[in-house]
């Protein structure tokens, strides 16, 4: 019989299982898809493409077409869009934390402990939101160096460079809220550092220069109203909390919106290959690497998380610190600029000359070139003023992570913790009150420059020359700096100017050596500190800004003095003991 | 206008300010004086952040708060230092700055002698000038 040769059908030959295909098409033309999604049957025309992108509430924030260039890895790293795929992960990640986690003292730290050993996946939901938030930092940094070195922030998206700033601090400063909520000893610590220097505020503080004069106390100043209280404490916590679950990602969510529409609007920068090529589709040539970034970012941050567990130490305890205390990386530059400069200068001036600065620079760089490409050579100054602040927050952050120990004294990197260190020598002030310090000699000065300095009543500093003579140093030394470059005319030529400098402080170098014992470690300090800000600081400006119009010019010299200042501090701590160049400690000033 | 919207932003900075805060006493009951030896004392470090000092002149209380931004030192006896974890300024026995970033000397705290022998301290009421703080309240003469 034929029946017999039939193949065997399955199901009982009733019924057969519609391919992928047709199975797609019902449910893409089925009423429900079609009312939750707009345009009609995909045939990938260019119509609808352009309609994918404009029809879509989330991808409508791109342009239909972009040049060829702006979808170049190598043009942007894709690095802001890891940033925002980041700011995603954590806001999810940190709501499904936020359905165990409560802030109260008592409960906040077991919390965390009940995450990491009581709730099915709660370690990972915890370290994914950890090790999010550092590789944010991280990548923020990196996509603010990138639109630099691309020349990105020039006109006309000064604006747009101005929100990125705010973007960057709001990123940290999210960090740093975040930072208490495990309630351990590190949280505690950092937290207690980072506020007490918004006590340290002049004129708002209640230790800040000129605190006192205001009338502030130490329950009505800055520092109160951000903890809440006097102390970190229960106030502190639920006030972080809500700044740091609500409030904040509240402000970044919607200065992110501003930021997409502006890259919109302002045009992407990327530069065009051939000033006639032509623009490609957006979907899926620039959507489709987005979302391939976006998942190789997710499973990296898995994968971390998998790998290497959130830190959390015992749990806080206000009266003892714990030995050495180190804020998190991206705050241990600022942690390690504490040890050079009084509070309210290294912990209230300098990250808001910082912050305008950098938002400032899109309006001082007048240069028009080098706009949607890398270019060192057409922005040289600009480039080397950028990249001198971004190493020296990488080598502060090194020094504060690698080089400090027990009680931060100063470890090589390969030196064990466990050496105990001999005890700091005393440091001394270069110019400040002489009543009551040690009376000035010559041989003191050789002693106190050659760091033999010992025998002095124990807590007096001395001060080598007085206060008034330094005021008059410093300030006339500084106006010289500030305009010096503008008024000499003919441009110095570098190579003879950085070696007649070079040979001069060498010969400085040698003659304390001769008349006062200076140690050749402590000379090849001086030549190499004062050498970095002559050049960085003198010899740049004079060779590339002085053509700049006044206004611009002053405000630039003021960054660029400032910036180099503080290696100069540095030096001088590190290598010669110095506490402050000038201190009139009545006013609480202390440079 | 103006006005409606200055006055609501000090209204709603006002709203920062507590007015009342719930936070532990000051003053705690620091045992009988006869039980410190000379040199420096941790025995209420962990509890009050205070540590007892007793020299060959008397006895004085010192609040272990760093006055750079708050952490607490640590008490070296070999070195005779008190050394800060935090960005590692020394202070000497009496407090004062030897090294590092500290502005101004450690905050010594109000003592007293009760009638029963004990040592009462108070953190509430700091001094730290010399002289000042080499005197009553600040300090107890007692001989060795
Ligand atoms: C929360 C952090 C931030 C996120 C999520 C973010 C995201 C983005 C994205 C997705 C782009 C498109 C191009 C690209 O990927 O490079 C972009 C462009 C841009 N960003 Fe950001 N950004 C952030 C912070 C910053 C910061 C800190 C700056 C600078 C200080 C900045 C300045 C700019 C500028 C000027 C552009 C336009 C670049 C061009 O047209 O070439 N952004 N940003
Ligand atoms: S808090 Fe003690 S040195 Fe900074």
């Amino acid at each position: 019989m034929p029946e017999t040769a039939t193949p065997p059908q399955q199901n009982g030959g009733g019924f057969k299982l519609p391919d992928f295909d047709t199975l797609k098409k019902e449910v893409i033309d089925s009423q429900i898809w079609r009312s939750m999604f707009r345009g009609g049957v995909w045939k990938d025309t260019p119509r609808d493409r352009a309609a994918h992108i404009i029809g879509n509430v989330w991808l409508h924030l791109h342009p239909v077409k972009v040049r060829p260039r702006a979808l170049h890895w190598t043009y942007t790293w894709g690095l802001g869009g890891i940033s925002f795929m980041l700011f995603l992960i954590l806001t999810v990640t940190g709501v499904l934390l936020m359905f165990y986690y409560r802030p109260t003292v008592d409960l906040a730290y077991r919390d965390m402990k009940d995450l990491e050993f009581a709730v099915t996946l709660g370690v990972l939901m915890r370290n994914m939101h950890r090790w999010a938030a550092q590789a944010m930092v991280v990548f923020v940094i990196l996509h603010m160096v990138r639109v630099f070195l691309t020349g990105a922030y020039k006109k006309p998206r000064e604006f747009n460079w101005g929100i990125g700033v705010i973007l960057l601090t709001l990123t940290l400063f999210l960090s740093f809220t975040g930072y208490l909520l495990p309630w351990d000893q590190l949280a505690i610590w950092a937290v207690t550092v980072g506020t007490n220097m918004a006590g340290a505020t002049p004129f708002l503080g209640n230790e800040g220069p000129f605190g006192a004069l205001m009338g502030m106390r130490i329950n009505n100043d800055v520092r109160f109203t951000l903890l809440g209280g006097t102390m970190v404490g229960e106030n502190t916590l639920i006030r972080f909390y809500v700044l740091h679950c609500v409030a904040v990602p509240l402000i970044t969510g919607i200065l992110l919106i501003v930021h997409f529409w502006r890259v919109r609007k302002d045009s992407f920068s990327a530069a065009p290959i051939d000033p006639a090529e032509e623009k490609v589709d957006v979907w899926p040539n620039l959507v489709g690497r987005e979302y391939i970034a976006a998942a190789g970012c997710l499973l990296a941050i898995m994968i971390w998380s998998i790998l290497m567990n959130a830190p959390l130490e015992i749990v806080a305890n206000p009266n003892v610190t714990p030995n050495p205390s180190k804020a998190p990386w991206y705050f241990v530059g600022l942690q390690e600029l504490l040890v050079y400069f009084d509070p309210w200068i290294a912990g209230v001036v300098m990250p808001n000359l910082i912050i305008v600065g950098l938002m400032a620079i899109p309006y001082i760089d007048t240069n028009p070139k080098g706009i949607g490409f890398y270019s060192l050579k057409e922005r040289p100054f600009a480039n080397a003023m950028f990249l001198l602040g971004v190493a020296m927050w990488f080598i502060l952050i090194y020094i504060g992570y690698y080089c400090r120990g027990p009680n931060f004294a100063w470890f090589n990197p390969w030196e064990s913790w466990l050496n105990q260190k001999p005890a700091m020598p005393p440091t001394w002030n270069i110019f400040g009150p002489l009543e009551g310090a040690v009376p000035f000699t010559f041989k003191m000065a050789a002693d106190i420059v050659g760091g033999r300095l010992g025998g002095l009543e124990p807590g007096v500093v001395p001060n080598l020359m007085p206060g008034w003579l330094g005021a008059i140093v410093l300030g006339g030394m500084g106006g010289f700096l500030m305009i010096g470059p503008k008024l000499i005319q003919k441009d110095i030529p570098g190579k003879t100017a950085n070696l007649a400098f070079i040979g001069a402080m060498a010969v400085v170098a040698v003659l304390g050596k001769i008349f006062a014992g200076l140690p050749v470690m402590q000379g090849l300090w001086l030549v190499f500190f004062a050498w970095t800000g002559f050049y960085f600081g003198f010899l740049l400006p004079q060779r590339h800004i002085r053509q700049l119009e006044w206004p611009r010019y002053l405000f630039t010299m003021f960054l660029v003095l400032n910036t180099v200042a503080v290696p100069l501090k540095m030096g001088a701590r590190l290598a010669f003991n110095v506490k402050y160049v000038l201190t009139f400690p009545t006013i609480s000033l202390n440079i | 206008m103006a006005a409606f919207l200055g006055g609501s932003a000090a209204a709603t900075g006002r709203f920062f300010f507590p007015n009342v805060i719930y936070e532990p006493s000051q003053k705690f009951n620091a045992g009988p004086v006869k039980s410190y030896d000379v040199g420096v004392s941790t025995r209420w470090l962990n509890e009050q952040r205070v540590w007892i000092i007793r020299t060959d002149k008397g006895i004085y209380a010192m609040w272990a708060r760093c006055t750079h931004l708050g952490c607490t030192p640590s008490w070296f006896d070999d070195q005779g230092r008190f050394r800060c974890p935090c960005h590692g300024s020394n202070f000497n026995q009496g407090g004062d700055v030897i090294a590092g970033p500290a502005p101004r000397p450690l905050w010594r705290a109000k003592v007293e002698l009760a009638a029963t022998g004990d040592l009462i301290v108070d953190k509430a009421i700091l001094e730290d000038l010399p002289g000042k703080r080499d005197n009553p309240p600040f300090f107890i003469s007692l001989n060795a």
